[in-house]
């Protein structure tokens, strides 16, 4: 090895109470100067070994080496000081301040009397800027740069405390096609002038181009290590779910039934809670899936609490099956919609309880097999046979009905989400990102899923933020930007690459 | 459901020991303390009607906290919600003239229905200007105590009586005994399973427990949150109003000043130990009527002052409700242990 070894990551074992391996005998090793991805699907175990490197978890078992000596960092400020930073999936800074201010905040420059040094603050930082060619304003606030620039910023604030190891976790999750490959530039540049990478994907494409090694990890543990170069996309999959993976899509062409939803001139009024939306007409048709493409906060959110019913809308009207429900309650408009939230916590299911009572909701309202006493009662055992139903076609691994929804795993509980809202006899299915957070094989399931409905003659509204997956599932895109919807396109006609640029208002832009 | 069994006979028993080794670093026999305090409480027949008797408004409270904390609204006007339903079967009672069962029907009725109001009064206050019911039960719970005082102390004052209450109540709302059992306890006992059915069989306890996990996954899946609100702090109000009819028509037959004393407190302490379950509710408030009716005859016959048991229930308290949580880290650690000789 022409370059020397720098961390060595030997034998962690994590355990999560009560049961769960999270880590079992991971050994892995990165070297100084090189772009390292650390790949694997969501629970196998990524984030938290760097965490355990980091100091934000303990581990049960095993040894650190940095820099041939044994460590063991307590906390992350300990890790930092020792030359190692890492930069979180959500980003952490102080929207008011400066990106100076934000970058030198815990360890500022003092002068005599412990006053802060502004100007030699700005100095450094300004210097660092230059150093890395990281394109920032050091004056301009937080608040109102974008979102990559705001993770440049998080990626100063380590170099600025003068860090040699720098860990991104999925830092390419929150940004556009557009922005990946600047991203992309600065973090070789980094290399290049010393600095060791540690980067955590799920994204494939990108662990392709952007490192030098991949160690994949599956479940705890790791499959292997190798050099990029010598690996494929498909490689890569299979060693992440064990098994091979279709890349392509599996939609069949398909006559479009009637119209099921309608939405037409969609007014709703911004509060400091959501944004607005603008004139919003969009129609999905039975055996139809129909694509929301945005980037996060730009709409999505307004149009799926509009729909649901749960903000009030200004203006325009919403159909379904020409039924108005633009004013309808939730429950009139459960009737008709099955919704797949992207939230599985807060919107999905109740974590605390149990299984059972998070598969049989709305079904006991909808459903009289599911009321005993002229709807007085709740009849338990039809809800246990509900369950294991789901469980079977589902293929829900899980213990016994009556055990925590939380201590399934991501992908069981949505999978126990979605049994739930497909078994819904209904004629409209809204789903929000519901593959988000969830692992490859997962993700395959869903998708098939999606399309099986599509088959079954549903009417599909599917918002997501991935747009490889809306190029996999719809057959149609719409585009919002602002709160505006900004194109309708059928999915023959237009790329990636041009939906990408209507994401960020670019099209519009050049129309004006 | 079988570790919270285990927590909480776990933490009673430790509650117990800790309470001998204060008797005896004090210089008291804890054998013949607790050896008292179960003969006065449940080792007798009269002991045992009077531990159940004094039950009723600890249950009943506690049930009322229990259903309204797991389903989500913070009812804290146990206390208020008593006082009017005392005051509602007592207005009945005084005013009204029927036969024997029916009577009793109306008394009750009028507890329910007064309890009902009173909780319901919040519950509007939330509706209408999004007031928080945690502090408006509270305040209501003052409101309530002092119009009860005026009422006793002017307008149904007892003239022949020389502090604060009303007239007995006319006779035909008295509530028979059984055998020496107090027949407020059969109510106490249907109020319970009628709890218990609606909470662990009933479309609408779910629908309650549902909301108070996740109120917004609730909605979502067509539950109407807003209309349950409502029905739950009413049904709680009534049981707490329950709770102080029973006190009328089944102890004092008459309001008197300082009615409430501290039940309602007490009841919503036993939600809090049973963590809202309402089997646990009415198991331990059978074990705190029983540590305060026995810590009559308990400072009969040794010198332990019966101030005592409200240190045993303060560490009760405090054990089962640290217990719980702990419980669950040591069966944590001893699951992580084991996971980890097996990967070994």
């Amino acid at each position: 090895m022409a370059r020397g070894v720098l961390i060595d990551l030997q034998r962690i074992t994590k355990v999560f109470p009560p049961d769960t391996i999270a880590l079992d005998n991971v050994s892995v090793s990165f070297e100084a100067g090189e772009i390292h991805a650390l790949v694997g699907e969501n629970g196998a175990g990524k984030s938290t070994l760097m965490k355990v490197l980091f100091g934000l978890e303990r581990r049960n078992a095993g040894d650190i080496l940095y820099r041939g000596e044994k460590v063991d960092f307590r906390t992350p400020r300990e890790a930092i000081a020792a030359g190692i930073g890492m930069v979180h999936q959500e980003i952490l800074l102080i929207p008011e301040y400066t990106v100076w201010e934000n970058i030198v905040l815990g360890a500022e420059p003092v002068g005599p009397l412990g006053r802060l040094d502004v100007r030699r603050a700005r100095d450094v930082v300004r210097a660092k800027i230059e150093e890395f060619q990281f394109n920032l304003d050091v004056d301009a606030l937080v608040g109102d740069i974008s979102v990559a620039a705001r993770q440049k910023v998080e990626i100063l604030k380590l170099l600025y405390r003068n860090v040699a190891v720098l860990v991104l976790d999925e830092p390419t999750a929150v940004l556009t096609p557009q922005e990946i490959p600047q991203l992309f530039g600065e973090l070789r540049r980094l290399r290049d002038k010393g600095k060791t990478i540690i980067f955590i994907s799920h994204r494939l494409d990108e662990v392709l181009a952007l490192s030098d090694r991949v160690t994949v990890l599956r479940r705890g543990r790791v499959v292997g290590t190798s050099r990029t170069v010598d690996l494929t996309k498909e490689d890569l999959a299979r060693q992440m779910v064990g098994r091979d993976v279709l890349f392509v899509s599996q939609r069949q062409p398909q006559e479009r039934g009637d119209t099921v939803l309608r939405v037409r001139d969609l007014e709703v009024r911004g509060t400091d809670r959501h944004g607005p939306l603008h004139d919003i007409s969009v129609e999905v048709h039975a055996g139809e899936i129909v694509g929301v493409a945005g980037v996060e906060g730009n709409g999505q959110f307004e149009l799926v609490n509009a729909i649901m019913g749960l903000i009030p809308v200004a203006a325009g009207s919403i159909e379904i099956e020409a039924k108005d429900v633009t004013h309808a309650d939730i429950l009139t408009r459960r009737s008709l919609m099955s919704f797949v939230s992207q939230d599985r916590g807060r919107m999905g299911a109740s974590l605390t309880a149990s299984v059972l009572e998070d598969a049989i909701m709305t079904h006991h309202t909808l459903d009289p097999t599911f009321t005993r006493w002229h709807g007085v009662g709740l009849d338990y055992r039809r809800a246990r046979s509900f369950t294991e139903e789901i469980r079977k076609r589902f293929d829900v691994s899980m213990r016994h009905p009556a055990d925590q929804f939380q201590s399934l795993s991501g992908g069981n509980q949505q999978k126990v989400i979605l049994g739930r809202e497909l078994l819904l006899d209904t004629p409209f299915v809204l789903m929000d990102q519901p593959t988000r957070g969830l692992d490859i094989g997962s993700i395959e399931y869903v998708h098939q899923l999606i399309l099986d409905l599509r088959t079954n003659g549903r009417a599909v509204l599917l918002i997501s933020a991935d747009l490889e997956e809306l190029f996999m599932m719809a057959d149609r895109i719409v585009t919002v930007y602002r709160g505006v919807m900004v194109a309708d396109l059928p999915v023959e006609e237009t790329n990636v690459g041009d939906v990408g640029l209507l994401m960020l208002g670019g099209i519009r832009r050049a129309h004006a | 459901m079988r570790k919270q069994v285990m927590s909480g006979v776990a933490g009673v028993f430790v509650a117990l020991v800790i309470g001998a080794v204060i008797m005896l670093v004090q210089g008291f026999n804890p054998v013949q303390t607790y050896g008292a305090l179960l003969q006065y409480s449940l080792f007798t027949v009269p002991a045992l009607a009077a531990t159940l008797a004094r039950a009723v408004p600890l249950v009943l409270t506690g049930l009322s906290a229990s259903i309204a904390f797991a389903s989500g609204p913070v009812n804290l006007g146990q206390p208020g919600q008593l006082i009017m339903g005392a005051m509602g079967a007592t207005l009945v009672g005084l005013f009204v003239h029927a036969p024997a069962p029916l009577m009793i029907l109306l008394c009750i009725v009028a507890s329910l229905t007064a309890g009902a109001l009173w909780s319901g009064v919040a519950a509007m206050l939330r509706r209408l200007f999004s007031m928080d019911e945690f502090i408006v039960t509270l305040m209501l719970n003052f409101i309530a105590d002092y119009f009860a005082l005026w009422l006793i102390t002017y307008p149904l004052f007892d003239p022949a009586a020389l502090s604060p209450m009303t007239l007995p109540v006319s006779t035909a709302a008295w509530l028979p005994s059984i055998g020496g059992l107090n027949t407020s306890v059969l109510v106490m006992l249907m109020a319970t399973v009628f709890c218990w059915l609606v909470m662990s069989r009933g479309r609408s306890g779910y629908e309650w427990r549902m909301t108070g996990q996740n109120a917004l996954f609730a909605r979502i899946g067509g539950c109407k949150v807003d209309a349950n609100y409502v029905r739950v702090m009413l049904l709680t109000g009534a049981l707490a109003g329950l709770a102080g009819g029973l006190m009328i028509l089944g102890g004092s037959h008459r309001f008197v000043k300082g009615l409430g004393a501290s039940y309602a407190w007490d009841g919503i302490m036993i939600a809090v130990v049973a963590g809202n379950g309402i089997s646990g509710t009415f198991l331990y408030g059978l074990l705190f009527s029983a540590l305060q009716q026995g810590a009559l005859g308990m400072e009969l016959i040794t010198a332990v002052p019966s101030e005592f048991i409200d240190v045993l229930q303060a560490v009760i308290v405090l054990i089962v409700v640290a217990g719980r949580v702990s419980l669950n880290l040591v069966l944590d650690y001893l699951a992580t242990r084991r996971r980890l000789r097996e990967a070994q």
